[in-house]
Parts: structure tokens; C-alpha cells; sequence
């Protein structure tokens, strides 16, 4: 029985494409060859040529990756950077698998990526690590479309491809293919534990209120009131918020929305809004019937959050030190950090974990589910250990 | 005060129904179980598990186990998982199970009040797709053809005008309707039953759905009519896509042990802009007649002239209709002569109709007509009524005692159970002699149709009747059905009597049916002898009889008394031929 496993971080902020990868390939200097490759890009990179070269330099290897909105090196966090992630050991065991869908069919594009389980020789702890393009249709599906397939047993840990906040289009890669529109997945399992950790720091400023009408990404009502008049009336905000979608988009990401589940909040991101209709638009689905917050997160608030989600998934590895990190952080929590100090976050990390390989990417949308049905977030940290 | 918030989930269940996913009840389990943050919900029906999310399928089959006993925790791989059972209806029950905590009162009571909602939401969902599918059903019945699932002429001409009025795509396009009738298929259906006349449509439509194109259209307008609507870059193509539906529908069919011969007919139209569905259709029905006309199995496009035949055409049917009841069709007779001796031996009933205003017509200008419309039965037996009237009387005078007589028979008639009955009648009433009584049948009828035939021509020679095969040469006739059946007379084709002293194909043709004819003892009768030179030839091939207008051209039964049976008359001297 395995006992061994590693984590490698390559990086590389070369504007070329064939020499960033170079540079970041030449940065894993893996003991062997990794059993998967995560491959996390900015959005100007060529893709096919990232698949491709991937595939050429580690032909044995499985890779998924994707588009960002920012990039998250051992460093810290980067900006147009290529980061590669490379897992491997004879601990570990690695399948992975993709599924095309639009908004339509993201749930079922999801239980086809999910189905790379099926394939996989399962060891003592497994997960499934997925990355769905977050422009595409009510991400929830997608957390159940792999609970189809994952079920109880395997917890579920991802994020949403991003562009910058372009908001145009996201891709993500599966081996040589690069899709839109798609989720890929990697299963992960291995004899040594695994630890995962959510945390978002978000604090409710208003009364609950009802959600009296939503469906799929677009919330029409609260308390029988347009959502939009709820939410400027009560956040009051300057005048540019009200009308131009740049600046309300701004605004809403440090003021997100929150659903109350049985014993924690659960965010959804605002990205837009319609004027006519007086909508709010949010990446995910804001449930008919639940009892939802306005939140408010100010700088420290939502630092101690990363340490939670570290010190949470360090928890799950029983004891034993991390061999490497994984994180999926909002993007909108980068935009409450700043630039000058967004490295605080991952900084904080290192303390916490010492220095353990660590990559990750600024999402449009965080997946976590390790109790309950369901599991996708806003605003949040979402942390992968590797024991 | 915070509301309650476990009241308001409720609504959240109902809003999940939705009657347009197919998924319907394994997203309102997903709800459920988030917003009690469970790991797994199922709907229980009759003791199986009818949906669930959460469980593999080995867990689920260790909760199906224990589900009649309803226990509060189920061990299963992950841990305990604490279950909650909810009744929905008397034989239903929703089932929800979390590791960790377990359910307290408040979330008890919220998901016993989401089995209700889910139940209610069931029934109103059954409700809905039934009152859908029902609206689906007869719409599919309004608009398509029962048989064979094809839209019907409603859905056809609507998109049909769909088409002239809104072109899609490519300008260069043209609409084209091709126009298909499956050829004598009112024979088929009489032959073979109405169940192999189905068997047959269905197959047909099946060839034509795998003939056109994705976007094309296939339909049935009624009986034996298809449509189809296809858009073609030039008319070649539409020609092209007839000629592969012809060739294909050709091959033959097996029905209840009996293979189909069958051909089709198409007649194909462009739209215009402007054009009106209806005309469209005509106009493509006309060109199919024009098909017809030339020989069936093939196809015509259609021209502006095809419309007054057409109309002289429906006109005639009509008028034909009437004729049979109105004594216009008549009987004329073309004698026949022993070639040995020169006698006359009897004669060939041919049918004429004496029209009101076009005067006496041949058989060319009304046959198919009378096939297509079934009339053709009638006018067999009205032909070998009066022939065999006629001929039963000329039997009483000494020397003709012999005379015989030849009459046709159609396809049709022949596969006509009914036939047998009705010639009997004739007979007897008419007092002819059976056995100087040949019924011509085409070499193709008895090839073609022989499963449908067989027990016709056996009840023929049951009434001591015999058969001339009528046009032998042209077809392909097995051997075997010339010794099986009570053949007595081939007759040699026109077309190679004409050739004799000209054509040495026309003269091997001739010389190989009469060694056939003496091998299997048959008599044979060279038809069309027109000059001194073909008589002389046939004679001296051996052929027993001649028929032609050298001997006699076809007349009324009146003058063929006066030239050829009152000279016959023990006072009259005796006739010999040329």
C-alpha cells in the first residue's frame, strides 16, 4: 500500500504562452511523474497550446484546468500568471473526466464529469475536485449533478472558471480538449487523509427576509418588494451604484447576499441587475421560500475567514502535517483585500500551514460540500489539504 | 421577530415542480435535502425506491430492506444516518436521512408537511401531463395519418404554404412536391386483403421517410397518395430524388407469405411565389397521371398542358361510371381462322364504348380508367356476357357447333373472388359450350400476381374453361405455370408478327414460342396478321390460328352476323379465309 504523496507548484508570469509554460513547468521539479495537473490560466494564455505542451511534457499525467480571475502561487497571489499544480505519490490515485453543457444542461454535463469515479481504484479518501464554468446557467446544478454520482461517501471541493471579471466567457481544459461552457473533474483518492475547509467571514446587517420571488440566477422579490429597490434602499449606496452595472457590480461584491440553512449562511454573489424588471442577478440560485440576508464583510472579517477555512481542513488530516494546499477564493474577496494587501490572505495561510506548496485561483463561484445535499458558495474560501 | 423559517421551505418544494423537467422529482429531493441540510432524500413507492440522491446503489438497496420497519438510524458506509419517513398518500413515503444530528420536531413537522405538498404536487403533476399528452394526442390525431404516422393533408398544405410564403434559407431553394401513387395498389388490397394493403403503405412510408432529407417532409393525403416536400437547388435534383424513390419502392415486398410486385408513379411540381398549396398538390397529381399514362413505375414533371388532359380525363371517368349502366359499353368481335384449312373457328370479344359525344372509343382511351376506378370488373362481364349470348346462339347452326371464344380478363377481375361465381352464371344462363369458352389473361397477370390468381384460374378450370395466355412473349412466364394451369392458347404478340420477313429476332421469338406451344401441347394464335406475307409465314411456322385484319377487323355483333354467320347458314355457301 502507498503511503507516499506530494504536491509541486509550477509558476510563471511570462506573457508567452510556450514560455510561461516552460518556466512553470520547469518550476514542479516532481519527484516522478504527477498523477494529475491542475492547470490554473489567465484568460490571454492560448489554451490549446497549454493542453497540448502539457500533454507533451507529461504524457502520463491527467490534467484539468481553467480560466481565472486571478491566480494563486506558493508565493501568493499572482495576476496573469500560468500556476500548473502537480499531485502525485504512490499514495494517491487520480481519474479524471469532463461534461459539455449551457445553462441548460450543467447538471447533466456535471454527473458526466462526476462519472470519472466510476473508474477510479478508491483508497481510503477520495474527493471530487471540480472546475464549471461559472458564466453558464445556476451553478447549484452542478453541485448536483456530481452528487448524483459522488453521493454521500465522496465530499465535493471546486470552483468557477473566471475571466478578470470580463464576464464574457470562461474555458476550461480536460486533457488536450479545451471547452466552454463545461465541467471537468478530477477524483482524487488516497491512503493518507485528505482535509477540506470553508469559511466566507460575511456578517448579516439586516433583518431575514423572505424570498417571495426567484428562479434559477435571477431573484425577482423580497417580502413581495423588487429585490433591487430592497437592496439599494437599504445599502444605500452612491448614486453611480443605482444605474451603471460597472459600479453596482463593484459595490456588490463586498455586499453579498446571504441564505439561511439550517446552522450557517450560505452566500450568493450579485453580479448585475436588470432595471427594468428590478432583478438582482447572482451567479447562483437564491431559493423560493428561504430566508435571505443583506452581508456585510469589512477587511479583517473576512481575513479571519481564510484562516478558518485553513485551520478547518488542516483539521481533517487527523494530526498529520500537509504535503500541499489547494484553495478556491472568491474573487470578490480580493476585491475587499485591495491589491496592496490581498497577499495578507495568503500570508496568513503560510502561517497556519508552514511552507507547503500552494496554489489555487480567484473563482466566480466556490464548491464545498462535505454534509448535507448541497454546497456551492459565494464569497468564500474553499480550502483542499493533501495529508 | 424572525419567522419561522422552516413554514416558508414549503413553498420553495412547490416552486421546484416544474412541469417542463423530466427531472422533476429528483430536483424537489435535492431541496428537501439542502434545506435540512440532509445528505440523502428518496420517494419510497410500494416499498421500492422510486428516486433518491445520496446513496450508492448497494446503500440504497440496504434501505429498501429495512423500509417496512422504519427504523430511526440506518448504518450505512459513511456512519448512522438518522432517518425521517414522511407518508405520502396510503402506499408513498418520502424518506430523508442525515449523519449528525438528528431531526428535531420543528424539522419533523416541515417535512411531513413537504410530503403532503410533494403528494399534491404529484397529482397535480400527473394532472397536467395527462391533460398535455392529451392535447398532444389529438393534435397528432388532426394532423397526422393514423396508419402510418405521417402528417396528414391538413398538416401538408399548412406547410406547404409555410413554404411558398416563407422561404427559409437559400433564395437560389425552390419548393418542389413530388407527387406518389402507389400503381394498382386498389388491386393489391382487393388481391391480397386490406391488412397486406396496409403492410404495403407502411413500408412505402417507411422508404420515402429514409429517401428524403433532414427538413423535408413526407406525408400521406389519403389511400395510396404520399406527398413529399422537399427544397431542391434545380429540378435535376427533384428528378434524382423521384428516380431513387422509384428504385427503391420497387424491390419487392414479403406479406403474409406472398410477395408483393409494386411500383409507384410520381408527378412532381415547383411552387412559385403566390402559389396556392392546393394548386400545387393538383398540379403534382396530374403529372403523377401523366406518369401513369407512360407505363407506371416512373415519374413526370409537371407542364401547363397536363391540365386539360387532366380535365378530359376526369371528365371520361365520370362519364364512364355511367356507361356501364347505360349500355354504352358493347361487344365487338374479330374473328379467328384455322389456319390448316382455312375455316373460322371463332372469334375474340373486344370491348368498345359508344360514346354520346366522342362517338365509338377503343380500349386505349378508357382501360385505365376502368382499372384505376374498379369499373373494369363490370365491363369484363358485360363484354363476355353479350359475347357468350352471341356465340351460344351460333353454336346451334350446323358446323359452327364448335365455334370457340376468346374474351379477357383483367388482373383485376381475375383477383376477384367473386369472379368465378359470375362467369358461372354466364355460362349457364347463356348456354355456351365451356369447353370451346378462352379467357385471355396478359402474361404479366399470371407472372406478376400468380399467389393472388391461383385459386381463380383452379376454380376456372373447375368450370371446364380454359385460358389463352394473352401478349406471350413479352413477359417473363415460367414454364411451369403454362403445365400447372388449364393453358390452352398462347398468343403471339402483335409486335413480333409484324417483324416476321423483316426482323430475325421478331422471326427466332416466333419460331422459339411455337416449338415451346408443341412441346407443352398448347395451341397457339398469331394475332395482328395483316398482309398475305405474315399469313404465309406464320403457316408455315406452324402456328394453329390467325387473328388480324387481314381475316377481319373487330365488329358489332350485328355485323359480324351479317358477314360471317349468315353466310354460314345451312342455306349460305361457306366462308373461307383469304
Amino acid at each position: 500500500m502507498g503511503t507516499e504523496s506530494w504536491v509541486k507548484v509550477g509558476a510563471s508570469t511570462q506573457t508567452s504562452t510556450t514560455e510561461a509554460l516552460d518556466e512553470a513547468l520547469a518550476g514542479l521539479q516532481t519527484p516522478a511523474a504527477p498523477k494529475l495537473v491542475v492547470a490554473l490560466v489567465a484568460p490571454h494564455f492560448d489554451l490549446p497550446t497549454i493542453a497540448e505542451g502539457l500533454h507533451q511534457a507529461l504524457p502520463t499525467t491527467q490534467v484539468i484546468g481553467c480560466t481565472t480571475s486571478g491566480e494563486i502561487a506558493p508565493d501568493g497571489a499572482v495576476a496573469q500568471a500560468l500556476v500548473l499544480w502537480a499531485l502525485g505519490g504512490d499514495a494517491i490515485n487520480v481519474t479524471t473526466g469532463s461534461g459539455q453543457g449551457d445553462d441548460l444542461g450543467l447538471r447533466r454535463a456535471a454527473t458526466e464529469a462526476a462519472h470519472c469515479l466510476d473508474q477510479l481504484d478508491q483508497r481510503a479518501n477520495t474527493v471530487l475536485m471540480m472546475l464549471s464554468d461559472g458564466l453558464c446557467g445556476d451553478q447549484m446544478e452542478v453541485v448536483r449533478g456530481a452528487y448524483d454520482v459522488a453521493a454521500i461517501d465522496v465530499p465535493l471541493v471546486g470552483g468557477c472558471a473566471g475571466d478578470y471579471l470580463a464576464m464574457r466567457r470562461t474555458r476550461q481544459i480536460h486533457g488536450r480538449r479545451v471547452m466552454s461552457q463545461s465541467v471537468v473533474a478530477a477524483a482524487i483518492s488516497s491512503n493518507r487523509p485528505l482535509g477540506i475547509g470553508v469559511s466566507h467571514g460575511w456578517t448579516p446587517v439586516s433583518e431575514p427576509m423572505l424570498v417571495t420571488g426567484s428562479k434559477g440566477n435571477l431573484l425577482s422579490s423580497l417580502e413581495d418588494k423588487p429585490a433591487l429597490d430592497v437592496y439599494l434602499n437599504f445599502f444605500n449606496p452612491p448614486e453611480a451604484v443605482r444605474t451603471d452595472q460597472a459600479a453596482f457590480a463593484t459595490f456588490a461584491a463586498t455586499h453579498p447576499i446571504g441564505i439561511r440553512r439550517r446552522d450557517k449562511i450560505e452566500m450568493r454573489h450579485i453580479t448585475g441587475f436588470n432595471p427594468q424588471t428590478r432583478e438582482l442577478i447572482t451567479v447562483a440560485e437564491v431559493p423560493q421560500g428561504a430566508l435571505a440576508f443583506l452581508t456585510e464583510g469589512d477587511f479583517s472579517s473576512v481575513l479571519d475567514a481564510a484562516a478558518q477555512s485553513c485551520q478547518s481542513a488542516l483539521a481533517g488530516l487527523n494530526g498529520e502535517e500537509p504535503v500541499g494546499l489547494f484553495l478556491f477564493d472568491c474573487v470578490s474577496r480580493r476585491a475587499v483585500f485591495t491589491e496592496d494587501r490581498v497577499h495578507e490572505e495568503t500570508d496568513l495561510i503560510s502561517s497556519h500551514c508552514g511552507q507547503v506548496p500552494m496554489a489555487g485561483f480567484y473563482t466566480y463561484g466556490e464548491i464545498c460540500r462535505t454534509k448535507g445535499a448541497g454546497g456551492f458558495h459565494n464569497q468564500t474560501l474553499v480550502t483542499l489539504a493533501i495529508g | 421577530m424572525e419567522p419561522s423559517w422552516s413554514l416558508h421551505m414549503l413553498s420553495e418544494i412547490l416552486s421546484a415542480f416544474s412541469t417542463e423537467d423530466p427531472d422533476n422529482l429528483r430536483n424537489v429531493l435535492n431541496r428537501v435535502a439542502e434545506s435540512v441540510d440532509a445528505e440523502v432524500a428518496a420517494i419510497f413507492c410500494a416499498g421500492q425506491i422510486d428516486w433518491c440522491i445520496g446513496l450508492s446503489e448497494a446503500d440504497q438497496k440496504q434501505l429498501v430492506q429495512q423500509a417496512e420497519q422504519q427504523p430511526t438510524d440506518i448504518p450505512i458506509r459513511s456512519g448512522a444516518l438518522h432517518a425521517c419517513w414522511a407518508p405520502m398518500g396510503n402506499r408513498d413515503m418520502l424518506f430523508v436521512g442525515r449523519l449528525g444530528e438528528r431531526f428535531d420536531l420543528e424539522e419533523r413537522a416541515l417535512l411531513r408537511a413537504m410530503a403532503r405538498s410533494i403528494e399534491l404536487s404529484i397529482q397535480m403533476l400527473r394532472a397536467v401531463s395527462s391533460e398535455r399528452q392529451a392535447r398532444k394526442d389529438a393534435y397528432q390525431q388532426a394532423t397526422h395519418d393514423a396508419l402510418t404516422g405521417l402528417p396528414n393533408r391538413r398538416m401538408v398544405l399548412d406547410r406547404l404554404r409555410s413554404a411558398i410564403d416563407h422561404p427559409v434559407g437559400d433564395d437560389s431553394l425552390v419548393t418542389a412536391v413530388l407527387f406518389i401513387d402507389i400503381d394498382r395498389f386498389k388491386w393489391i388490397n382487393d388481391a391480397h386483403g386490406h391488412a397486406a394493403g396496409d403492410q404495403l403503405l407502411i413500408h412505402v412510408s417507411r422508404i420515402l421517410k429514409e429517401a428524403v432529407r433532414h427538413g423535408d417532409l413526407v406525408g400521406r393525403l389519403s389511400g395510396d397518395e404520399f406527398i413529399v416536400i422537399t427544397r431542391t437547388s434545380d429540378r435535376n435534383a427533384a428528378s434524382e430524388l423521384a428516380r431513387r424513390i422509384i428504385a427503391r419502392i420497387r424491390q419487392p415486398l414479403k406479406v403474409a407469405g406472398s410477395e408483393l410486385s409494386h411500383t409507384v408513379s410520381i408527378g412532381i411540381s415547383f411552387a412559385h411565389p403566390g402559389d396556392n398549396p392546393s394548386s400545387l398538390l393538383e398540379n403534382a397529381d396530374m403529372a403523377m397521371y401523366r406518369a401513369k399514362a407512360l407505363g407506371r413505375g416512373r415519374y413526370a414533371s409537371f407542364h401547363s398542358s397536363m391540365r386539360l388532359q387532366a380535365q378530359q380525363r376526369l371528365s371520361l371517368e365520370e362519364a364512364l361510371g355511367h356507361a356501364v349502366g347505360n349500355g354504352e359499353i358493347t361487344t365487338h368481335l374479330q374473328p379467328l381462322f384455322r389456319l390448316s384449312d382455312n375455316t373460322l373457328s371463332g372469334f375474340e370479344a373486344l370491348v368498345r364504348w359508344q360514346h354520346p359525344q366522342l362517338g365509338l372509343l377503343l380500349p386505349g382511351a378508357f382501360l385505365e380508367q376502368a382499372e384505376d376506378s374498379g369499373l373494369i370488373q363490370d365491363i369484363d362481364m358485360t363484354v363476355f356476357e353479350a359475347a357468350c349470348s352471341a356465340i351460344a346462339q351460333w353454336q346451334h347452326i350446323a358446323g359452327l357447333e364448335h365455334l370457340r371464344l376468346s374474351s379477357n380478363l383483367s388482373a383485376r377481375s381475375l383477383a376477384d373472388p367473386r369472379v368465378k361465381e359470375r362467369i358461372k352464371v354466364i355460362l349457364e344462363t347463356t348456354g355456351i359450350q365451356p369447353s370451346n369458352v378462352y379467357l385471355e389473361i396478359t402474361e404479366t397477370t399470371l407472372v406478376e400476381d400468380i399467389d393472388s390468381t391461383v385459386s381463380t384460374i383452379n376454380a376456372l378450370r373447375d368450370l371446364n374453361v380454359r385460358l389463352a395466355i394473352d401478349d406471350f412473349g413479352t413477359g417473363y412466364s415460367s414454364l411451369l405455370y403454362l403445365k400447372r394451369f388449364p393453358v390452352g392458347v398462347l398468343k403471339i404478340d402483335r409486335s413480333f408478327v409484324n417483324g416476321l420477313g423483316m426482323n430475325p429476332e421478331d422471326e427466332v421469338i416466333a419460331t422459339t414460342i411455337l416449338s415451346l406451344a408443341r412441346a407443352l401441347e398448347l395451341e397457339v394464335v398469331a394475332e395482328g396478321v395483316e398482309n398475305q406475307m405474315q399469313l404465309e409465314r406464320i403457316r408455315e411456322l406452324g402456328s394453329d390460328y390467325g387473328q388480324g385484319y387481314l381475316f377481319g377487323e373487330p365488329i358489332s355483333i350485328g355485323d359480324t352476323e351479317r358477314s360471317f354467320i349468315a353466310p354460314r347458314r345451312p342455306t349460305a355457301a361457306v366462308l373461307t379465309a383469304p
